[in-house]
């Protein structure tokens, strides 16, 4: 009979207590600033060295590079960059590899769509992907680091 | 003349209390069963086929969808397997990070099993005690590493990110209202009459039988065995820590129930005492190089996750993929002895017995 | 009222009655409506959350939203069931629920009607509830429909006995099976005239089979979700649904009611100074304390066991129901005759 009074009066403390629900469409949920949502690409800083394609779990990175407009520099320039978000799982390991910070997470996580078309990201849906970009992107996986890996 | 016939019954893929989709075919002669044949494998991914392509850094992420309740101890085992093989050092603040993390992990998981074991025996109210309390955990990891879920925080060698500032004091914080919220779970559960009336004295088995059907964990434990890897053959920092390793002496659920009630509270004393000695300063990442690559060879490495033992063996023929590995799943081998336990119960001791074996089914079919 | 009843049955006279029948079911349907609605809300908030809070404002047009849902699904029959027992079963629920309500006195002026054999008429007829569910579990045609219903089957017979025991000694106290009389010999100013407190045995005797014949928590095997994946009304969709979900709160309305008339005095006021308030605001005070007590109970409880439920129907309340008659019978030997 006791155990079944205490637990009555628990449920009845717990009327009275502050509530943990959230209003969430209508306010949103913020998060912190390392959470691993849909990447942000900046074609300009990257060097397509293919860090990004070769460390994916799940290979769904696919890009291809085209030689420099600019004479001078040697280094290749983007040409597509595509993200194929139906088998991503945002391990954000592509991240941590790549050398010049040109792909980053941000914190986006809303990303459901009404057909699977619209789930194959490019390069200029990723780039304009610029709000919430993610600031602590620790890259320990960048061979030009020198470090670790 | 009166005829009776068998049931059989299936206590389906689809079924609110089976922790996932696993399905037990049951003979009912009644409500008694008569017999039980478990069958498993609907979710069955391949993790062990597909890490044979993928070097050890891109396996973490697939060992956090193995058992998605307890990710980190999940990561743990497949590291340390790796730096057992290449004889690699890991630095102390990069394992004090891993060990705290990993028993927030096991303060989580337990709190994931109480609150399903009482929505299964039917009480509503404990899950959502249960789950805000986890929420507050799931947001320190949120803050930590960026996930809620499928953490992918550990390399080999260390961690991929150090604490933010004011994690640690957060995590501080935490433990004492996790001790009130304790308190409250024994006055709204543990002391319930219709409760102790429905799991006292079911499924009970001896420490032969444990040993025998090779058990872990708190399905071991209930028996008297005094067997916990962090005690008998400690890894990571925990020889450091002091704390009690709960033990029953009925071998049946209620003693399951308490002691897994009473590895939260030791869990945080774990916390408080690592909190305490975290180092002020240091690496969370050792010397690795830049290819992983282990020498030909194979280990084997176990540790306590919350569910068991789990052991991860890896055979290595000098490449940056492994040849093959395996992974010893706790749920996997503590699932066995369910056919022998629920001969002669009823379906309503089927679901308290099923619950307080505790699976995680994404582990069972790996 | 009784003037009215007592009347000769013109056919003016059977309009009337037909009307106030009419605006009797609206009122029980729009009690249902915001019990349900309640139970959620007050359930949530002893969970730490709010219930429904974004269908209309503060929530209020939830249940309107989830009956309307129901009723424009589609209607499923499974193939190799029984039809006409199927279709049966839900209505069979919902008339004794609806029919009991008649016997109940809310003043002393407003009632439906004035039978000598209140009490007997009304669990008489609950008694048919346990047939309607055993139909629709076996009309089903479906497994766990079954064990749903051969165990609620013996929930609902074995319970029913403690039921009509633990009534026994009101009626002895009260000398009639009348439910007026039984709330006028409640009268006498004070909260301790009621029922309740002479009779605390057979009043803990009577919440718990109530609980049970309601078939809620801690007694809700016929519909245990985490087993039995709804037992009895697994294989019903849409309005009949509906049905079995609207019968089982007319019957939380019936027996709130009925605890309130048996135990709690009706409509009279705990203290002689509070009599300016009107009786029938006492009766809807007492009945909402009622079912606010099933709802905590609900939120708080896990579910017994079908063969611990058997045991305790049989083995311990049954006694001490019988035991509550002696004592009463003995009270008023010694103490009210002589």
């Amino acid at each position: 009979m006791n155990g079944l009074l205490k637990g009555l009066g628990v449920t009845l403390k717990a009327m009275a207590s502050p509530k943990v629900t959230t209003s969430y469409p209508d306010a949103p949920y913020v998060m912190p600033d390392r959470f691993r949502g849909i990447q942000h690409f900046i074609p300009e800083l990257c060097i397509v060295c293919n860090q990004c394609a070769r460390i994916c779990p799940t290979d769904c990175i696919t890009l291809t590079g085209k030689p420099n407009p600019d004479p001078e520099k040697k280094v290749k320039v983007i040409d597509t960059f595509d993200i194929n978000f139906e088998i991503c799982i945002l391990c954000d390991l592509c991240t941590e590899v790549c050398p010049t910070e040109a792909i980053v997470m941000t914190n986006h996580f809303e990303l459901s769509a009404y057909s699977r078309d619209e789930l194959f990201k490019d390069a200029k849906w990723l780039s304009d992907n610029n709000t919430l970009v993610r600031q602590d992107n620790n890259n320990i996986g960048a061979p030009a680091k020198g470090g670790a890996k | 003349m009166i005829r009776t016939e068998e049931l059989l019954l299936n206590v389906g893929p689809q079924h609110p209390s089976t922790h996932g989709v696993f399905r037990i075919i049951v003979k009912l002669d009644g409500e008694i069963i008569t017999e039980a044949t478990p069958v498993m494998g609907y979710l069955h991914r391949g993790t062990e086929k597909l890490a044979e392509d993928l070097n050890f850094t891109q396996i973490i992420p697939y060992t956090d969808r193995m058992d998605y309740v307890s990710a980190m101890t999940n990561n743990y085992v497949l590291v340390h397997a790796v730096e057992k093989m290449m004889g690699l050092e890991v630095p102390e603040r990069a394992e004090f990070l891993r060990l705290i993390v990993m028993e927030l992990q096991r303060v989580a998981s337990h709190l994931v099993w109480w609150g399903t074991y009482l929505l299964d025996i039917g009480a509503m109210s404990p899950f959502l005690y249960a789950f805000r309390d986890r929420e507050m955990i799931v947001d320190l990891f949120n803050e930590l590493c960026g996930a809620r879920l499928t953490y992918n925080y550990m390399r080999v060698g260390g961690v991929k990110w150090d604490a933010p500032p004011g994690w640690m004091d957060k995590v501080r914080d935490f433990i004492p209202y996790m001790e009130k919220k304790l308190k409250e779970y024994d006055n709204l559960v543990s002391g319930n009459e219709i409760f102790l009336a429905r799991i006292k004295g079911i499924g009970k088995y001896d420490a032969a039988t444990a040993i025998d059907y090779g058990l872990s964990g708190a399905n071991l434990r209930c028996t008297g065995v005094d067997w916990d890897l962090r005690r008998a053959e400690p890894y990571s920092l925990y020889s450091r820590f002091e704390f009690d390793v709960p033990l029953g002496t009925k071998g049946d659920c209620y003693d399951r129930y308490l002691i897994r009630l009473e590895e939260i509270r030791q869990s945080l004393r774990i916390l408080k005492q690592a909190v305490q000695q975290f180092p002020a300063e240091g690496e969370t990442m050792g010397k690795v190089p830049r290819v992983i690559r282990p020498p030909a060879g194979e280990a084997y490495v176990r540790i306590e996750s919350p569910r068991g033992e789990i052991g991860c063996h890896i055979v290595s023929k000098g490449k940056a993929e492994p040849y093959r590995l395996k992974f010893r799943r706790p749920s996997f081998v503590n699932l066995q002895i369910l056919p022998k336990l629920l001969v002669g119960e009823t379906m309503t001791n089927l679901i308290t017995i099923l619950g307080g074996v505790d699976i995680v089914v994404g582990e069972v079919d790996c | 009222m009784g003037s009215f009843l007592n009347e000769q049955l013109t056919w003016g006279g059977v309009l009337v009655v037909f009307l106030w029948a009419v605006v009797f079911l609206v009122i029980v349907l729009g009690f249902v409506t915001y019990a349900i609605y309640f139970e959620r809300k007050v359930i949530g908030w002893m969970q730490f959350r709010k219930g429904p809070n974004r269908v209309g404002p503060l929530g209020l047009l939830q249940t309107v939203a989830d009956i309307f849902k129901l009723l424009i699904k589609e209607d499923t029959i499974p193939r190799k069931a029984d039809r006409l027992l199927f279709i049966l079963a839900p209505a069979l629920a919902y008339i004794p629920a609806f029919s009991v309500l008649v016997v109940i006195p809310y003043t002393q002026n407003l009632y439906f009607a004035d039978l000598n054999v209140g009490l007997l008429y009304y669990v008489a007829l609950s008694g048919i509830s346990a047939l309607a569910i055993i139909l629709g579990g076996w009309a089903s045609n479906n497994k766990y429909a079954l064990l749903g219903g051969m165990r609620s089957a013996a929930q609902m017979i074995s319970y029913e006995v403690p039921l009509v025991i633990s009534i026994v000694g009101v009626i002895l106290l009260s000398g009639s099976l009348n439910l007026r009389v039984i709330v006028e010999a409640q009268a006498g100013g004070w909260f301790w005239n009621w029922n309740v407190l002479p009779q605390i045995i057979g009043f803990a005797v009577f919440v718990i089979a109530a609980v049970s014949e309601l078939n809620r928590t801690p007694f809700d095997l016929p519909e245990a979700e985490s087993e039995l994946v709804a037992g009895y009304h697994v294989e019903y969709s849409g309005f009949r649904f509906a049905f079995f979900m609207l019968s089982e709160y007319v019957y939380v309305y019936a027996i709130a009611a009925l605890t309130t008339v048996l135990y709690l005095g009706g409509w009279h006021p705990p203290a002689p100074f509070l009599d300016f308030v009107p009786g029938i605001l006492w009766f809807i005070l007492k009945f909402v304390c009622i079912v606010f007590f099933l709802f905590w109970i609900r939120a708080t409880f896990p579910r017994i066991r079908i063969d611990q439920l058997m045991g305790l129907g049989w083995k311990v309340l049954l006694p001490i129901a019988l035991l509550n008659v002696f004592l009463t019978a003995i009270y008023i030997e010694l103490f009210i005759k002589g």
